[in-house]
């Protein structure tokens, strides 16, 4: 039983199908495909994905709710997991046996199942130029990012559902690879609760989804002895807390952890078209603190300029508003990813849903609005003719000097009204013992057998660059070990 | 990946809004008469327009997110607004009707603008009974009110206003948003030439 197709979901129940297992996956979204992604934003974002805000609603979050989850919505940006983040999830989690060694064969692994291949020029929009620009001009690190494509068309959709299905999603490489193999695929069947006794897997009861409502239209029981919980960071901490798993420390749902980000939006006097090409494919790495940089550890990465959320982004309403989405062809717009040291937790609402708390600490915060300076400051060496930061009450930036008055200014959180989790870690997380986490370094947990956690909910903390292979690999490693092991009748 | 932000923005708005009960004690005051306004017809220009069936909002609530949505919009927006090419409080209702779990927090929201008094909305009349020039000034006190709650009430009209109207292709043309495959105004091709000065 695997629980999620995405980064986590996906390569478990290949591998698992691969190695002659008997494998039932569920999915709580629906099973689209290339011919249903229309590039419509405002469609698609709600075909492909689901919601959600923090306690306090200063901070959200969207996450791909369908067959292949969040790697149908995001990217397609591939980093190598950082030595820096093992070694530290080895010294502080107790992961000893993680070592840089032990997880590179999966990395590489999926480095080829998904066709991840450093950006060539040719592919690099004018978006990612003018960022290029300003990082060359001020002496920055930079480079393109690699990106898991095959025959990219540069449409300009790859977070909206990639139509010519050149995005190596799980939707297009490790899922159809688990049902050639025999696993059964039953989309639109939400997980609410796993069955357990005496310590063991036993199975999940799940809702089915109505396909056209969304609303429950009956209940399915499936027996199974391993049970591999990836149903995304949230859903598999509340699963885990519906099912009154909270392990022996009250670890479940605990050390949530997000890079959290915002956007910096530039207009500049030539054409940028920022809603073709990748949508991201290039990195400022200089601030880094992971992959040999000593930053402060955020990286700014370009990102699309589609209608929506650009829209989003900028400031103001009325005339002022429209003036700037007039512009939208000479727009350049950048994310800023943190890699936060806050640390949140998943909970449950009173209705059983998954709910989090996460408020930034002042540290994380301070080193947003450095984020935030950077990506303007970058955009004005390349030339920028003005840049917004996503901060309520700050004008426009047209000036190195007017970015200077902005040193001192600390956002509170709720004065960033754009700042979102663009990936989250933990809530069912590995550790050297029941005191450290969840569930072992073979992703089991310590107090069911045959329950594993296989997606970003079992890393123990975030991991200062796109996270996507890094998931993907310990998956595979996770499984690779239950299939070596084999499992009880 | 890059971040989708208008439906979470809302959700995250109207969060708070729920979390703080402040806009159901404004609703049931409201109800009850206590506020300096009443809860007769809208206003005849912000109805909604004949055979239009409403899926979640009120006519009072369409009434409300219509005069908020036409002074968030520009000119430009306005225009196609009034022309009657793009009904963004009867797009903003159909979205709504796919999302159950924001409908009564949306409602509440309007109510608390339409209703809603200092220190949360910087008025003392409802929101459809003002001109422009207030419904601008209210509009402005709620983006840079000191009170987060004002703020997040601001955004989360705001958030919703964007989604109607920029998911409605008839906004494309004011924005040169070519569409998502291209169009005259630009292709694949213009967005991908290569930077010689580097």
């Amino acid at each position: 039983m695997v629980i999620g197709t995405g980064a986590g979901g996906g390569p478990t129940a290949a591998r698992l199908a691969e190695a002659g297992l008997e494998v039932v996956v569920l999915e709580s979204g629906p099973h689209l495909d290339a011919r249903d992604f229309n590039g419509v934003e405002g469609e698609m974002f709600f075909r492909l994905g689901r919601f959600a805000a923090t306690d306090d609603g200063s901070l959200n979050l969207y996450a791909g709710h369908c067959v292949g989850g969040s790697t149908v919505v995001n990217d397609a940006l591939c980093w190598r997991t950082p030595p820096e983040v093992l070694a530290r999830w080895r010294e502080e989690h107790g992961l000893a046996p993680l070592s840089d060694a032990a997880l590179a064969p999966f990395v590489d692994r999926v480095w080829r199942d998904v066709g991840a291949t450093p950006t060539r020029r040719a592919y690099l929009n004018r978006n990612a130029h003018a960022l290029e620009r300003g990082a060359h001009r001020l002496g920055w690190a930079a480079e393109p990012m690699a990106r898991n494509v095959r025959g990219c068309l540069n449409l300009g959709l790859c977070n909206l559902g990639c139509p010519s299905n050149a995005k190596q999603s799980t939707l297009v490489t490790y899922v159809p690879r688990a049902v050639a193999a025999g696993a059964r695929l039953l989309p639109l069947m939400h997980a609410e609760r796993l069955l357990h006794e005496g310590g063991r897997a036993q199975g999940v009861v799940a809702t089915r989804l109505d396909p056209v409502s969304g609303a429950p239209a009956g209940e399915l029981t499936v027996r199974a002895p391993l049970v591999c919980v990836a149903a995304g960071v949230l859903e598999t901490g509340a699963l885990l807390l519906r099912s009154g798993l909270r392990g022996r420390r009250g670890t479940a749902g605990q050390g949530l952890q997000f890079h959290s980000s915002v956007h910096v939006t530039a207009r500049f006097a030539e054409p940028i078209h920022g809603y073709f090409g990748p949508t991201m494919a290039y990195a400022i790495s200089e601030f880094a603190d992971v992959l040999g940089h000593r930053g402060p550890g955020f990286m700014i990465e370009n990102t699309a300029v589609h209608p929506l959320v650009t829209a989003q982004n900028l400031p103001g309403f009325g005339e002022e508003h429209e003036r700037a989405m007039a512009a939208l062809p000479f727009l350049a717009k950048a994310v800023v990813v943190l890699r936060d040291r806050t640390r949140g937790r998943v909970r449950l609402d009173r209705a059983g849903r998954a709910a989090f708390g996460y408020a930034l600490l002042p540290e994380d915060l301070a080193r947003m609005g450095e984020g935030m300076r950077a990506a303007a400051r970058a955009y004005l060496a390349a030339g920028a003719l003005e840049v917004w930061l996503p901060m309520d009450g700050v004008a426009p930036v047209r000036s190195e000097r007017e970015l200077d008055a902005l040193a001192d200014r600390v956002p509170r959180q709720a004065e960033l009204f754009s700042l979102y989790a663009v990936h989250l870690f933990g809530g069912a997380a590995m550790g050297g013992g029941p005191a450290q986490g969840f569930c072992s370094v073979e992703g089991e947990a310590f107090d069911v057998s045959g329950l594993y956690v296989v997606d970003a909910a079992g890393l123990p903390g975030n991991t200062g660059a796109n996270p996507q292979v890094t998931i993907m690999a310990n998956a595979l490693r996770i499984a690779e070990g239950i299939a070596a092991r084999g499992v009880r009748a | 990946m890059s971040g989708p932000l208008l439906e979470r923005e809302l959700q995250a708005s109207l969060a708070v809004l729920d979390r703080r009960g402040f806009l159901r004690l404004t609703g049931l005051a409201a109800a009850a008469g206590l506020l300096p306004a009443g809860c007769g017809e809208a206003p005849a220009g912000l109805r909604p327009p004949p055979g239009l069936v409403l899926r979640v909002l009120t006519p009072r609530s369409y009434a409300t997110f219509q005069a908020a949505a036409l002074r968030i919009l520009g000119p430009a927006g306005r225009a196609l607004a009034d022309a009657g090419a793009i009904d963004v409080a009867g797009r903003a209702d159909g979205r709504l009707a796919t999302l159950p779990a924001f409908a009564g927090l949306v409602q509440q929201a309007l109510l608390a603008l339409e209703f809603g008094v200092w220190p949360l909305v910087p008025k003392l009349r409802p929101f459809t009974a003002l001109p422009e020039e207030g419904r601008d000034q209210v509009l402005r006190g709620l983006a840079t009110a000191r009170l987060d709650l004002s703020r997040a009430l601001f955004r989360g009209v705001r958030s919703f206003t964007w989604l109607a109207y920029y998911s409605a292709i008839q906004s494309h043309a004011a924005i040169a948003y070519p569409g998502p495959f291209g169009g005259p105004g630009a292709s694949v091709h213009d967005a991908m030439t290569y930077d010689p000065t580097l």
